[in-house]
């Protein structure tokens, strides 16, 4: 028993260290924006002012 | 927010989408404020406003901020009440579901979405890996 959670453990471990970083495809345009449109970071913030 | 833009200047775009609350009394009005402002030119400064002044934002209120920017009070009123910016916020209100997103504020840096008022030493770490990420 305490080998198969160690094993499970480790595969949790190793999946998560190589697990690719979940990136959304948000469109841009016709959006309030500011700063270079060709800058190397893209933020898009989702308001409520209240 | 404001102070990652102003450390990452020539780095760094960034972009507003609305997504107001449809239980708050005040949070599509004032969406529409920040539009009505951006068709004058001040999209910002009525942005930073609104965010200072929340949860004051009642019409009459937006109003005396308009004014207190310098705007043409009659066509921002006109703007408000004709709802003339409507399809932006419809669009970015789908597109929110679409994402099924349940908080503000979200963010998505290069992508990558981060929930809620993260503190900034957060936003600075996501924002640098990014950077590095091109700029070995």
């Amino acid at each position: 028993m305490k080998h198969f959670l160690v094993i499970f453990i480790g595969v949790l471990l190793f999946g998560q260290a190589f697990a690719e970083t979940k990136r959304f495809t948000i469109p841009l345009e016709g959006s309030p924006s500011q700063g270079p449109q060709d800058a190397p970071v893209t933020i898009v913030e989702f308001i409520d002012y209240q | 927010m404001e102070k990652i833009v102003a450390t990452y200047k020539k780095n760094v775009r960034l972009l507003i989408k609305f997504y107001p609350y449809k239980y708050r009394d005040f949070a599509r009005i004032s969406a529409e404020a920040a539009l009505a402002a951006s068709d004058q030119g001040k999209f910002w400064e009525m942005h930073h406003l609104l965010l200072k002044k929340s949860p004051d934002l009642d019409r009459d209120r937006l109003v005396a901020y308009a004014k207190g920017l310098g705007l043409d009070v009659e066509k921002f009123k006109s703007a408000l009440d004709s709802h003339k910016n409507a399809g932006i916020i419809d669009r970015d209100l789908k597109l929110a579901l679409d994402l099924d997103l349940y908080n503000t504020p979200t963010f998505f840096i290069n992508g990558r979405k981060i929930v809620g008022n993260v503190p900034y030493d957060y936003l600075r770490k996501i924002v640098q890996e990014e950077l590095n990420a091109v700029k070995p």
